[in-house]
């Protein structure tokens, strides 16, 4: 980029950073509930349309390449644990698993409820509304599980995916052990819906749902942008907010268009200048931004005078088991889809603080084919699948359960000064870390859980082929946070709505502003506080 | 960021084309020697599938991996995993290896039998191509490209295939496949006799 490029001026209304799940609904609402206009700012390139992606898929499928080439920028190696190096318009949720549960009524209250980390400041009632709006605008069937585990105010979208041949048999042997399970909300139409295809089980949700069954981002910014209600800018990074020199509201956004090969060679300045401005860019990007928008009169960064911004990142660690069962399961039927129950989402009273999810699917673990039997003979030709068919004569269940971790401060999003980006920025490091009370029980809920399991499988006359626990390398699964919103300017950086403390006219939506992170899959719940926020920008 | 000098440019355009061209010929080169005679993969292919898939399917499954094996491309994206920012990329052709497999047991079955490898009843074959995995320490069937060997490679083109899933539990999962929601909820139907060996 040369010092004498001419810098392009983009005036708007609303400028939205970031174009993923988060986006989507705010960008959506926005344009129904307003006449602004609104552009979105998105760093990684146009993801590949629908006609090409079951051609994407069969590469997918036959040689393990990414069905999303190209959606990643050159030179963000980062330190820690990054959820996905994803960045492309449509997020990564143009890769999700499209599993949408709502979080629980005791989410919002564990300090209240349980003694224990951070009441949110505001309720699953306040959210609900929001629930139900992200629900009907991706297109989500469900089945309503039991009102006092899963309560909700209005039913859900569409009938629930109809469970497997298999699920069904997992689930009678669930209800001998004494658990009650549904079939798992998701982002996939159980019927046509809203102009997309129904679900026809192809079973690659993850990475690519063929079809357009399963609710991607890009069906939005399609429909937007042919309706002329947004200007989407690809390829455009931006490296810092500015405020405004009379003001503490954000003035402008200082970007860079990326150059035809992607980096710096060839790229050209814009600035973004608008009345409000909504940081959609998840729990890395988000933060990340704020910190690198530093100045002297923000020299930590913007919206950031509690000293919060990139702290207090959440998610959830898991256990997971393979249970052996007198059934004959036939897997292949529908692998992406599972049972699932909030039984365990409230800490029973007089026990240690444990809140899980519980989730079965089919599996094939050790009923896949092999070169040598138990004794360690070779096998060839006739003998390998002989020795499969014996051994598929009984099936598998995969059980996994997350439970919840309690963020500490230091669980956190900070700039690493050691690594840059080709335009001289630092990229982030991230280091998740429990809160001492949360690190105390960890070993509580393993064994608690692994019991769980055993009790199980008891129920089925089956035997538990192997556990483990899902946080390697640091990683905790559904990160968010780094953002939190409070009624208190001084321990967190987004009120209740996602507006920040310190700037009226700048937003957080979605991940980033969460509190903890819940037991469940959080991408329904990104959404809901996107919406929520969507309608504050409005206001 | 730092450029690179023209001269060190320069340097690393010309280190870099001939690598790349020589990659691109050698991968051609070991597509053509696996299809051009393919006698010794079709006769790996009848000692490690299953008999009762018969000799057209046997073939077809052989034709099918000769595809595979054109198809592939070094240096693809692959998918990117979560909880890392680490990317990755397809190897080297694993199609010269393999090619060069077929060749040493084609030589071998001479050497010791004083046949060709195609040539050789199923025992002996067998025991050839055990003799080759017990000497790479095979002990599973990993994904075809990682293969270490051209016979394993051949078995996880079947193995992981719908075809062999829907043969070893005798009905139609179909798995990947578009099926409708509905029918899912059934057990699934026993394989047409067609479908059977």
């Amino acid at each position: 980029m040369s010092r004498f490029t001419k810098r392009r001026v983009i005036e708007s209304d609303i400028c939205i950073i970031g174009s993923g799940i988060s986006a989507a609904m705010v960008a959506q609402k926005l344009a129904r509930i307003t006449t602004g206009k609104i552009v979105v700012v998105e760093a990684g390139d146009e993801a590949p349309p629908l006609r090409q992606r079951y051609s994407l898929r069969d590469r997918f499928l036959q040689y393990g390449e990414s069905p999303w080439p190209n959606d990643h920028l050159d030179g963000y190696e980062i330190d820690g644990p990054l959820q996905s190096r994803s960045m492309q318009v449509g997020g990564l949720a143009m890769h999700w698993g499209g599993v949408t549960p709502r979080w629980s009524p005791e989410d919002f209250q564990i300090r209240t409820r349980f003694g224990i980390g951070t009441d949110w400041p505001i309720s699953y009632e306040d959210l609900d509304p929001y629930y139900q709006e992200a629900e009907e605008v991706m297109g989500v069937a469900g089945e309503q599980g039991p009102a006092a585990m899963d309560p909700r105010g209005k039913p859900l979208p569409m009938p629930g995916i109809p469970l497997t041949y298999n699920l069904k048999l997992l689930k009678d042997w669930t209800t001998q052990a004494g658990i009650t399970m549904w079939s798992q909300p998701v982002a996939k139409n159980s019927r046509p819906y809203d102009g997309r295809a129904e679900c026809c089980r192809n079973d690659t949700c993850t990475p690519i749902c063929p079809i357009g069954a399963k609710y991607s981002p890009d069906f939005t910014w399609d429909r937007l942008r042919k309706a002329n209600r947004i200007t989407l800018y690809p390829r455009t990074l931006i490296r810092r907010l500015v405020m405004d020199e009379s003001s503490t509201r954000i003035a402008s956004a200082e970007a860079v268009q990326r150059g035809p090969r992607g980096g710096l060679r060839g790229s050209t300045p814009v600035e973004f200048r608008a009345k409000q401005f909504v940081v959609a860019g998840g729990y890395v990007w988000s933060a990340h931004l704020l910190l690198l928008s530093q100045g002297s009169r923000a020299p930590n960064g913007l919206a950031n005078r509690s000293g919060t911004v990139g702290k207090y990142l959440a998610g959830h660690r898991s256990q997971q088991a393979q249970i052996a069962l007198p059934l004959r399961l036939y897997p292949g039927m529908g692998a992406h889809h599972s049972l699932v129950t909030k039984q365990f989402m409230r800490a029973p009273e007089g026990s240690r603080y444990l809140r899980h999810d519980l989730r079965v699917w089919e599996s094939s673990h050790e009923r896949e084919p092999r070169l040598r039997d138990d004794a360690g003979t070779p096998l060839l030709g006739d003998a390998i699948l002989n020795d499969w068919r014996k051994r598929t004569a009984t099936g598998v269940a995969r059980v996994r359960a997350y439970y919840d971790v309690i963020p500490d401060r230091s669980s956190e999003l900070t700039l690493d000064a050691s690594r840059r980006n080709e335009w001289g920025d630092p990229l982030p490091r991230l280091v998740f870390r429990d809160a001492p009370e949360s690190a105390a029980l960890r070993g509580y809920s393993n064994e608690t859980l692994r019991a769980l399991f055993a009790k199980m499988a008891k129920a089925g006359g089956g035997t538990v082929l192997g556990a483990a626990t899902g946080d390697g390398g640091g990683w905790q699964d559904h990160p968010a946070g780094g953002c939190r919103m409070g009624t208190d300017p001084s321990t967190s950086v987004v009120d209740r709505w996602g507006r920040t403390h310190d700037h009226e006219n700048l937003f957080v939506a979605g991940a980033p502003t969460c509190v903890s992170a819940s037991c469940a899959n959080a991408t329904l719940t990104f959404c809901a506080l996107a919406l929520r926020t969507a309608e504050e920008v409005a206001r | 960021m730092r450029f690179l000098s023209r001269r060190a440019f320069v340097g690393a355009l010309a280190a870099a084309i001939p690598t790349a061209s020589l990659i691109r010929h050698a991968h051609a080169e070991a597509v053509k020697r696996i299809s051009g005679d393919a006698s010794v993969l079709q006769a790996l292919g009848e000692a490690v599938l299953p008999s009762e898939l018969g000799d057209a399917r046997i073939a077809s499954t052989v034709r099918g991996f000769q595809r595979w094996i054109v198809g592939y491309r070094e240096s693809a994206e692959l998918l990117h995993g979560y909880g890392t920012s680490k990317l990755e990329q397809s190897g080297p052709t694993p199609a010269t290896r393999w090619a060069t497999q077929l060749d040493a047991l084609d030589a071998t079955a001479r050497r010791t039998h004083g046949q060709a490898f195609a040539a050789l009843t199923m025992t002996q074959r067998r025991a050839l191509i055990q003799s080759e995995l017990n000497a790479l320490k095979a002990d599973r069937i990993l994904a075809i490209s990682r293969a270490p060997h051209v016979a394993l490679a051949l078995l996880a083109h079947f193995y992981g295939s719908v075809e062999a899933t829907d043969l070893c539990y005798d009905a139609s999962i179909s798995r990947q496949s578009c099926r409708p929601l509905a029918s899912s909820t059934r057990k699934p139907l026993p394989l047409a006799p067609t479908r059977r060996a």
